[in-house]
């Protein structure tokens, strides 16, 4: 793939990477962005062997969420709920500050449990997308939505105070 | 297991689904960063490229070093380049073979001394280009 088909390709799919990775990142659009660059160099470098079968976006969703994957493993923290109750929004979030609670509440869910819910809700992914996408089994995949979608639910009545 | 969508969610992550408005700023700073990435991987692969260069000049320096010391220990007569004077089997073989291994050690020298000959020129080289790139940054 040359440089100028690479770029034509990211030009059309940019958003829906970027909103991918918001989400997976709660909110923080600076991290969100980083963390798309860093995926898209990475993709880049790698498209030598990419097959254009029509599948571009599952391919850098796959590579965005290895990043992302990496990036949780690099910072060894544990984020609580209560840290994420008292994030400050900043300006470029600002935006989806009004969804403010379905970032708090993605917040909670695992990485991965996260990963599937998003490709699942926001992308529109199925199943068996999603477990390519994840590298993981179809039953994971299931796994992962039935637990993510009930702590999300249980999380979005708490901070509705319900 | 029940996999059907949650409608409440899937509604939430729709009216979630953020608009962009930093599209080409997004796109420059990529190109900026590919800009990057192209210049090491040339910059890499050209380093790569002077490394076989040297290591195959390296290699025909040594084929021909080698031929010479060859067609020199069987144009000198069979005598022994020195003797020792203690009697011992393995002193004795040196001896014997004596023109062999200083024709060998003298073509392995010209091959060490003609990598380091030619690593030195690529680093003085590559000294003189950073020391253009910097000066063209000031």
């Amino acid at each position: 793939m040359t440089r100028e088909i690479f770029i034509a390709h990211v030009e059309r799919e940019q958003e829906a990477l970027r909103s991918f990775l918001l989400a997976l990142c709660c909110g923080n659009k600076g991290d969100a962005d980083d963390l798309a660059q860093d995926a898209l160099v990475k993709a880049y470098l790698a498209s030598a062997g990419y097959q254009d079968k029509g599948r571009f976006r599952s391919w850098l969703f796959k590579i965005a969420h290895n990043t992302f994957l990496n990036h949780k493993a690099s910072l060894r923290s544990t984020e609580s709920i209560d840290e994420a109750r008292t994030l400050v929004s900043n300006a470029a979030s600002d935006s989806g500050f009004e969804h403010q609670d379905l970032y708090l509440a993605l917040r909670t869910l695992p990485p991965k449990e996260r990963s599937a819910i998003t490709l699942f809700y926001l992308n529109g992914y199925n199943i068996k997308e999603i477990a390519t996408i994840t590298d993981a089994s179809e039953d994971a995949v299931k796994k992962q939505l039935s637990r993510g979608r009930d702590k999300l639910q249980e999380q979005l009545k708490m901070n509705n105070g319900q | 297991m029940d996999m059907t969508k949650d409608k409440a969610l899937e509604d939430l992550f729709l009216a979630q689904k953020p608009q962009f408005k930093d599209n080409a700023d997004f796109m420059a700073s990529l190109t900026k960063r590919l800009d990057t990435v192209e210049f090491i991987k040339q910059h890499q692969e050209a380093t790569i490229r002077r490394y076989k260069m040297m290591m195959v000049a390296a290699f025909v320096v040594g084929i021909i070093s080698g031929a010479f010391a060859i067609a020199f220990v069987l144009s000198t007569p069979a005598e022994p380049l020195f003797t020792f004077s203690i009697q011992s089997a393995f002193l004795l073989w040196i001896a014997e073979n004596s023109r062999l291994i200083v024709s060998t050690a003298i073509a392995l020298l010209m091959t060490v001394g003609t990598i380091s000959i030619i690593g030195n020129v690529q680093d003085i080289l590559r000294m003189r280009r950073q020391l253009k790139m910097d000066m063209k940054h000031c």
